[in-house]
């Protein structure tokens, strides 16, 4: 399983990639990603790429990714050419407009991808006082909450818990309940 | 126990230096090399080793501190990036045909893609050059199993011997193994020694450089014969149509590629020690083949090291790009042309790309982060004096690209003294420069490099305007400690400090003001009367702009919270140009600014950049 995980820095993409990485250390699958550090982490676009199973290389070809997850609309865009045909896609959405945009849906149904789109801005604004931080959480309890992934509810969450800052636990994992329920059936 | 940690690349060379017994490091930090010193630090605390963890004031100073403490026979390491070893240029090629005492490791973090350097540099070369060996790791896990073998070749061979990671294998996240075990320590030994050993000079030379190359031909055969875990082949399944020699980070994407395109008629020989590169192996498997296909970054080390490229396609012929990583989609359409298959692109590429343009997809930069003391600090150079040539330097503050402030920004410390030079130029006029000159560098910069060129400027009385622009860390890397601030990374160990006015004034500096930037007019007034000394004594003035690193700060600030009154904002964006702070959005419907409540952190700064006062606090409203 590949997974592309794009946003801005500061949006903590690199927890959301760790999480990823500590299910599947205590599952005992072997995983391999990479990270852009340095420079692209003050407020430029940044993205991890994170790899389940028999593979060499930290790096995902274009086409080629099962699962993206995009913490930023127009990180998003510039992003897309990572997923395979039949990928699916979970993202943060501010301008529905946008995404709507006749050329984007048809790269959409050339490509039979899934959308899982959400307002998460709105939502953290509505429940959780404006704490933009806890974008990365909400967005792993969308991945579950929309079925896509190989992870469980639960032990996504459990892994939250345990890799979260003990003073921001509560909120963290509150979070994580606010995506998974803005996305499951 | 061994247990297996999910860890960074960095990390993963850290616990490597740690378990390989290394007593000794030292590093200036630079990205993507940065976290291997504190993960040093961190696993020396689990591992409970006495190991010394130090930042040096630079490069240079990093690894002469490894080198000193080779001649006492400890295990020793110096680590960089790319650009930092050109400043550790001078010890690393006068220290290249010495013969060590203790192992001693170079490893240095080059960057393919250029993502947080202003260089291209492929540091197998410069190991090349020097004629030492080097390891080229293609993962965390092999990094870290380099770092012991790295660490027998240095002490076999009495040579510094090179680690070079890229930047994708410093930042691979991956499962490795820690030992539990550490190799102890060997007791200080300091023996005199007969001439030609330590001291280097003209005459200690002959002799020194037989061995020296000697060595190098007796390297060659080793890594030829006995480094099959690293150089090996990947067979062919049945008759092979392409050989491809692949090094690093290339080898585990051409292995990812084969696997994805299904192929089984491709040959690759791995190489993981470029340098002295093992010719017999290659030979023989280039013999073997009808065409070789060679991928390495980023520049062709293994290539050019050959006798014989007539069967070779890489970069001599083109067949593999001069610039930029080499990345899966890359190496995909290389290893598919030289098949003879080459693949068209797809359909819905072209859709995707419409869509990008009609959505106006820009480039998102790095920009300086909300709340940061350095953007007024610009703000306020360029509000004293539009016209200044501002020389900038290596740092955050050359974000302030991104405010049209910065003329030139070239390397570590150069912002002093390209103003000087700039200063001879109008002093090879023969008159008094036109123009203000200013250069501007943040305070680890000027520890770094800064003192020689401020050193320089007084005894040559070159008139400009130094601002040292002080965040109290060392900010764009990911707030490392340094000369003028202190701190350690073992824990309870006690550091000293060195007074930034102080080190200014010891230079000969006789105009000096510390001023908070936070405070634009008075920053504009402070800069102005620097100036004015500057060009009537002829003399370097400084001034230091102190505002601590937002991101290091404790608490929050106290909150001084905005608004744009949309009566008063005229469209002229101003504020965007020239504050460019990602809490200032442009709302295209109204075609003016609001505040982004987003990033924006309330330090209310930009009151003071908008020339028609259309950025108010909120709270002098009621």
């Amino acid at each position: 399983m590949k997974y592309i995980v794009a946003g801005i820095g500061g949006q903590g993409i690199l927890f959301a990639t760790k999480v990823l990485g500590h299910i599947a250390l205590g599952k005992g699958l072997p995983v391999i990603g990479s990270e852009v550090h340095g420079m692209s982490q003050r407020g430029g676009s940044v993205i991890s790429h994170f790899k389940i199973g028999d593979y060499q290389s930290p790096l995902i070809a274009s086409g080629d990714a099962d699962i993206f997850l995009a913490f930023d609309q127009s990180e998003a865009l510039r992003n897309y050419h990572f997923l395979r045909e039949g990928g699916q896609a979970v993202i943060n959405v501010e301008h529905p407009a946008e995404l709507a945009h006749p050329r984007l849906q048809d790269y959409f149904r050339q490509r039979r991808i899934t959308l899982h789109a959400l307002d998460g801005l709105g939502l953290i604004r509505e429940h959780l006082g404006g704490k933009f931080l806890f974008l990365n959480v909400l967005i792993l309890g969308a991945l579950c909450g929309a079925g896509v992934g190989n992870f469980s509810r639960d032990e996504m969450r459990q892994a939250v818990g345990e890799l979260a800052p003990a003073r921001f636990r509560e909120e963290n994992l509150k979070g994580f309940d606010l995506g998974y329920g803005a996305l499951a059936k | 126990m061994s247990r297996k940690d999910i860890m960074l690349g960095n990390e993963a060379i850290a616990r490597g230096l740690v378990e390989a017994g290394c007593e000794v490091a030292a590093s200036y930090p630079g990205t993507p090399s940065s976290e291997i010193l504190p993960a040093v630090a961190h696993w020396a605390e689990e591992l409970g080793t006495r190991t010394v963890v130090e930042w040096g004031a630079n490069e240079k100073v990093a690894l002469e501190y490894a080198i000193g403490a080779s001649f006492a026979r400890k295990r020793s390491c110096a680590i960089m990036k790319q650009v930092g070893l050109n400043v550790a240029m001078d010890p690393f090629m006068s220290i290249a045909a010495n013969e060590m005492d203790g192992g001693v490791l170079l490893v240095v973090a080059d960057e393919p893609g250029c993502y947080s350097s202003q260089t291209d540099q492929d540091s197998r070369a410069l190991a090349l050059f020097a004629k030492i060996p080097c390891f080229d790791p293609c993962d965390a896990v092999e990094a870290k199993a380099m770092v012991f073998d790295a660490y027998e070749i240095s002490e076999k061979y009495r040579v510094l011997t090179m680690l070079r990671p890229t930047g994708r294998v410093n930042h691979c996240r991956q499962a490795v193994e820690c030992g539990d075990g550490v190799i102890p320590g060997r007791p200080l030994e300091f023996r005199r020694m007969p001439e030609g050993h330590r001291i280097l000079m003209p005459m200690t030379m002959r002799g020194a450089l037989e061995r020296h190359n000697r060595r190098f031909e007796e390297l060659r055969r080793e890594f030829g014969t006995a480094f099959g875990k690293y150089n090996f082949e990947v067979p062919a399944q049945g008759p092979a149509r392409l050989g491809i020699i692949a090094c690093g980070l290339c080898y585990a994407v051409v292995r990812d590629v084969l696997k994805a395109l299904g192929r089984t008629d491709v040959a690759l020989l791995k190489i993981g020690t470029p340098v002295p590169l093992p010719l017999d192996l290659v030979q023989d498997f280039i013999g073997r083949h009808d065409s070789v296909l060679i991928l390495e970054e980023t520049f062709p080390v293994v290539e050019q090291q050959l006798l014989d490229r007539t069967k070779v396609q890489g970069r001599w012929n083109g067949w593999v790009p001069m610039e930029w990583e080499l990345s899966p989609e890359v190496i995909t359409s290389i290893i598919l042309r030289a098949l003879g298959e080459p693949a068209a692109l797809p359909a819905w590429e072209a859709t995707l790309e419409e869509a990008r343009k009609a959505l106006q997809l820009g480039r998102r930069g790095p920009r300086l982060c909300p709340g940061c003391g350095h953007r007024p600090s610009y703000l306020a150079i360029r509000k004293a004096y539009p016209d200044c040539i501002l020389c900038s330097d290596i740092g955050c503050y050359g974000l302030a690209i991104a405010q049209k402030a910065v003329d030139t920004n070239v390397c570590m410390g150069g912002s002093i003294t390209v103003a000087s030079g700039i200063a001879m130029a109008f002093r090879a006029e023969g008159k008094p420069a036109s123009r203000p000159i200013f250069a501007t560098l943040g305070d680890s910069t000027f520890f770094h490099m800064g003192l020689p060129g401020l050193a320089s400027a007084v005894y040559n009385k070159h008139p400009f305007v130094l601002v040292i622009l002080d965040n109290g860390i060392t900010a764009m890397t990911g707030g490392q400690g340094h000369p003028g601030v202190g701190g350690k990374l073992r824990p309870g160990e006690k550091s000293g400090s060195v007074d930034i006015e102080g080190a200014v004034r010891g230079c000969g500096v006789t105009h000096l003001v510390v001023q908070e930037p936070y405070d634009v007019s008075g920053s504009v007034r402070v800069l102005k009367e620097a100036w004015e000394h500057a060009r009537t004594a002829e003399e370097p003035a400084v001034v230091i702009l102190r505002h601590p690193c937002i991101t290091m700060l404790k608490a929050p600030p106290t909150p001084r919270p905005v608004r744009v009154d949309p009566d008063k904002c005229t469209g002229c964006r101003y504020c965007l140009t020239h504050f460019n702070c990602p809490g200032i959005g442009w709302d295209e419907n109204t075609k003016k600014t609001f505040i982004d409540r987003r990033f924006c952190v309330s330090c209310g700064v930009c009151v003071d950049a908008c020339p028609r006062d259309a950025i108010v606090f909120t709270g002098e409203e009621a």
